[in-house]
């Protein structure tokens, strides 16, 4: 008993007395409760469910008092001068939220105990059309007991498709993006402090800027191949990873959407790489930037899950933070609803910090401190 | 003769942690590496650096091939200040250290056009240059083996060969004889003597007086970071009279060193 409390000690002294492994161990928690706390807001109103939202919808032979109760809640907008056919075809665009038809005496046939049915239209591809679908069931659901629904659902198979990709791909595709640049960043430079081969670089008459820029290219082209790899086999695979559900067809995007996804991947590997790089730089050893680095990975991850939600963030000045960006400008670009502000304030903010990664390298290299670290 | 390297009072500390503190048993916070340290070596000599363990030799080397900073004073390799124009001295010198290790994954000859164009050789040069030094040290036969499959000898000749593919005036090795068999080790100083003819300085660091005994011209003495005796070789024509002389002068300087 003795000995086994011996080394559960030693273990714990291991971890509790070591400064850079408590902040590994500790971080994660203040990361979480921060992110998740900005995250929240800025997530509820991508979602369309702030308080500011506006839902579109049409209902016909209304009973009395039901948009008023639901109006103390949410800010309806009654497009009741639309036709039948105007409505549906504006549901199937995306351009109302919800199309209801109650049947002419709802309310005495309800009474009677006849059980009437309600026709519901809305799109599944769009947030606010769901989000409105389900606020109007819950509010029916809450207020009657006997009464039928018959629901249609006007999204195509293709917006089907998009809104699933969307919801998922951009996710996945910035943890491909993260993983591919921690499997080469932390070996290419925490590894050659570690293995003693940097001083050999560094005696060379080369520019350390070059050094950094070197390593930074190199690196951000390894980790994209294999971002690249991952991608196509997930796109490849979609359609049995959603049970058959969706299928993906590559014409779904334009040329256009395809070079913007690029570019996006592009400057997305680069953040990364010099994200990691700099950690790198600054560990003695390939266990220590990859230590270190957790944190980063949970921020991304925790930023990529944002998107599980299938929604970009409207406002210009959040596509100004790297990662957040690039996760958003996916979104868009997967969405179809891309914006092109949003876009190159995304592409020229990565660009940026990545300068000025690749110059704060630059002076890590420069550093004896950091560079020859015991 | 003229003068191709002039040390004049480097300084270097090092900030010691509260670990080192403990290990070194002081309540200083600072440790003087290199002090005030000077000294001139002429073209086609070899300059020994001889002295104890962290006496400063191979923080005084790193300093001067640019890897770190002093705190104070200048040297100039050639002419050039280390100070003001690191990335010009960096191509007049040749550096061979133990801690500069080969990249386990590539082949000697994959590292030698690697570091020949990172120094901007012709490759026409470069590859006459490879041809002769991979036959003078025996590498033609595993220049294509991966640095991770050569023995330590084969790893120190790739080294030193790969520390001079850009042809430097001035070729400093710390300890190179470390580590090696005798064999390696002859190899090793016979090309070191072989360099002199051709009228490269060499500045060796070494704690090996049989060694500076036998190929250097002239020899500075370091004890806890200072210069304690700067002179040729030729006032040590008598036998172990180096040796001799070192270990008063070290019983005269020890324990001087914190600041």
């Amino acid at each position: 008993m003795a000995n086994l409390w011996t080394i559960i000690k030693k273990e714990l002294r291991r971890f509790f007395t070591d400064k850079r492994m408590l902040v590994s161990l500790l971080l994660p928690g203040i990361l979480i409760f921060v992110l998740y706390s900005i995250m929240g807001d800025v997530m509820v109103n991508n979602l369309g469910q702030g308080a500011d939202q506006v839902y579109t919808l049409k209902v016909e032979n209304e009973p009395t008092g039901f948009a008023d109760a639901l109006e103390t809640v949410y800010h309806l907008d009654y497009q009741d001068e639309l036709t039948s056919e105007e409505a549906l075809l504006k549901i199937e665009n995306k351009e109302l939220d919800l199309y209801l038809v109650f049947p002419v005496n709802f309310l005495d046939d309800y009474e009677a105990g006849l059980n009437p049915t309600i026709e519901m239209h809305y799109n599944a591809s769009s947030m606010t059309s769901s989000t409105m679908m389900n606020i109007y069931s819950s509010f029916l659901s809450n207020s009657l007991q006997q009464y039928g629904m018959d629901v249609s659902n006007h999204a195509t198979d293709i917006d089907t498709s998009i809104m699933l990709i969307t919801g998922m791909v951009p996710f996945l595709l910035i943890t491909f993006l993260f993983t591919g640049a921690m499997a080469v960043a932390p070996e290419s430079i925490a590894g050659e402090k570690e293995r003693g081969t940097i001083a050999n670089l560094l005696i060379t008459p080369v520019k350390r800027s070059n050094i950094a820029l070197g390593k930074i290219i190199a690196l951000s082209i390894v980790a994209f191949t294999s971002a690249a790899s991952s991608f196509i086999g997930l796109m490849l695979s979609l359609p049995k990873l959603l049970g058959g559900t969706v299928g993906f067809d590559f014409s779904m995007y334009s040329v256009g959407a395809y070079l913007m996804l690029l570019l996006v991947i592009i400057s997305t590997v680069l953040i990364f790489i010099v994200m990691i790089a700099l950690v790198s730089t600054y560990a003695k050893s390939i266990k220590e930037a990859t230590s270190l680095a957790m944190p980063l990975m949970i921020v991304v991850m925790l930023v990529g899950v944002s998107t599980l939600m299938g929604s970009a963030a409207t406002s210009a000045y959040l596509y100004l933070i790297p990662i957040y960006n690039s996760v958003n400008s996916l979104v868009s670009i997967f969405s179809l609803e891309f914006n092109l502000v949003n876009f190159i304030l995304t592409i020229v903010s990565n660009l940026v910090v990545t300068g000025l990664g690749i110059f704060l390298l630059t002076r890590m290299f420069n550093s004896e401190k950091i560079m020859f670290r015991k | 003769m003229k003068v191709i390297l002039e040390v004049n009072n480097l300084k270097k500390t090092f900030k010691l942690s509260k670990k080192q503190q403990k290990i070194e048993k002081t309540k200083l916070k600072v440790r003087v590496a290199v002090n005030n340290l000077s000294f001139k070596a002429y073209e086609g000599q070899i300059y020994g650096l001889l002295g104890p363990n962290g006496a400063g030799k191979t923080t005084t080397l790193r300093i001067i091939s640019t890897l770190i900073k002093q705190d104070e004073g200048d040297a100039l390799v050639d002419g050039l200040s280390i100070s003001k124009s690191p990335e010009k001295v960096r191509s007049k010198i040749g550096f061979l250290t133990s801690d500069l290790k080969l990249d386990d994954f590539f082949t000697p000859n994959y590292l030698f056009d690697y570091f020949s164009n990172l120094h901007g050789v012709d490759a026409k040069v470069r590859n006459e240059r490879k041809e002769l030094m991979f036959k003078k040290f025996g590498i033609d036969e595993f220049k294509e083996v991966k640095v991770s499959d050569l023995s330590t000898g084969m790893k120190q000749k790739v080294s030193l060969v790969i520390s001079l593919v850009h042809d430097p005036k001035i070729i400093i090795f710390d300890e190179p004889t470390n580590g090696l068999d005798v064999i390696t080790a002859k190899t090793v100083i016979d090309f070191l003597l072989d360099l002199k003819t051709q009228g490269k300085t060499i500045i060796l660091s070494t704690h090996i007086f049989s060694l500076v005994e036998r190929i250097c011209d002239q020899v500075g003495i370091i004890i806890d970071g200072r210069m304690v005796l700067e002179t040729s070789m030729a006032d040590f024509s008598v036998p172990n009279s180096l040796e001799k002389r070192f270990f008063e002068l070290y019983e005269q300087n020890r324990g001087e060193i914190y600041g």
